[in-house]
């Protein structure tokens, strides 16, 4: 799972993007946690609003 | 209204498109600072001390450049080895060396070597990748072109190749005459030489190889 770190100049992005869709796991993770955050702050704001 | 949905909420889809388009424009920023980093040319000190660079400073050009497979990184990687003589002298300066790059990029700008080749993979495609060709096993000592062109190092064979490229009928897809000039010509290969010293991880991927060449030496 964890890969050597190969890169010729190491940076944030290289040590995520060693191995398949790891970079691509930690960004869409980025986004939709908060998504799935604001959701829950909404529907709490919806409920009390009732 | 009872039980409204969330998802039918105005507030949440105003807040997830400013959270998406807010972290989408941080992200793009700090890559583009990441590139910038990368991409950023060493310096003489650096090919002295052995300061490995994605793009290695002009006087590269003092040295001999081979590309092995990498074990480690899965691909071919440029490695630069011991010096080498280029239009027979090691010792270009920094100074030197950046004027005669500088004069061949703006060479391969004012002749549009891309009208027809690749450059770092952007061009066109009528005409073989340029980004290795450096390293083209074709000019060194057991390719054709030194024959072919009557000189004994792979420097003066390409320029005189681009010199008078219409006389050495390589390809069905001739290279026309340019009127490159040898001062010219020799800013080219010096830039040819630069760029096949680009880390590029690995692209052209299966590139042939200079035989013989191991380790720099």
């Amino acid at each position: 799972m964890f890969e050597p770190f190969t890169d010729v100049v190491p940076s944030f992005f290289g040590m995520l993007n060693q191995g398949p869709l790891t970079l691509t796991i930690f960004l869409h993770s980025v986004i939709v946690l908060p998504m799935v955050w604001i959701y829950f702050q909404e529907k709490k704001r919806l409920e009390n609003e009732n | 209204m009872a039980n409204k949905s969330v998802w039918s909420d105005n507030r949440f889809w105003q807040r997830s498109a400013t959270w998406v388009t807010g972290f989408a424009s941080l992200l793009l920023i700090w890559l583009t600072l990441d590139t910038s980093a990368q991409i950023q040319m060493g310096t003489d000190a650096d090919l002295k001390n052995g300061v490995q660079k994605r793009v290695p400073g002009p006087t590269v050009i003092n040295y001999k450049i081979t590309y092995e497979m990498s074990a480690k990184r899965g691909h071919e990687v440029p490695v630069i080895g011991e010096k080498e003589k280029f239009f027979g002298r090691d010792d270009y300066s920094e100074e030197e060396a950046g004027a005669l790059l500088h004069l061949g990029k703006l060479g391969s700008q004012a002749k549009n070597c891309m009208d027809c080749h690749t450059l770092l993979g952007n061009g066109a495609y009528y005409a073989p990748d340029l980004t290795k060709a450096w390293l083209d096993p074709a000019w060194g000592p057991d390719g054709a072109m030194q024959a072919l062109t009557g000189k004994n190092t792979k420097e003066e064979a390409m320029a005189e190749f681009l010199q008078h490229p219409d006389q050495y009928a390589t390809h069905a897809r001739m290279m026309p005459n340019l009127g490159i000039t040898a001062e010219e010509a020799k800013g080219l290969v010096a830039f040819l030489k630069h760029m096949s010293s680009i880390d590029t991880n690995g692209f052209p991927r299966n590139f042939g190889r200079m035989q013989g060449a191991v380790n720099g030496k």
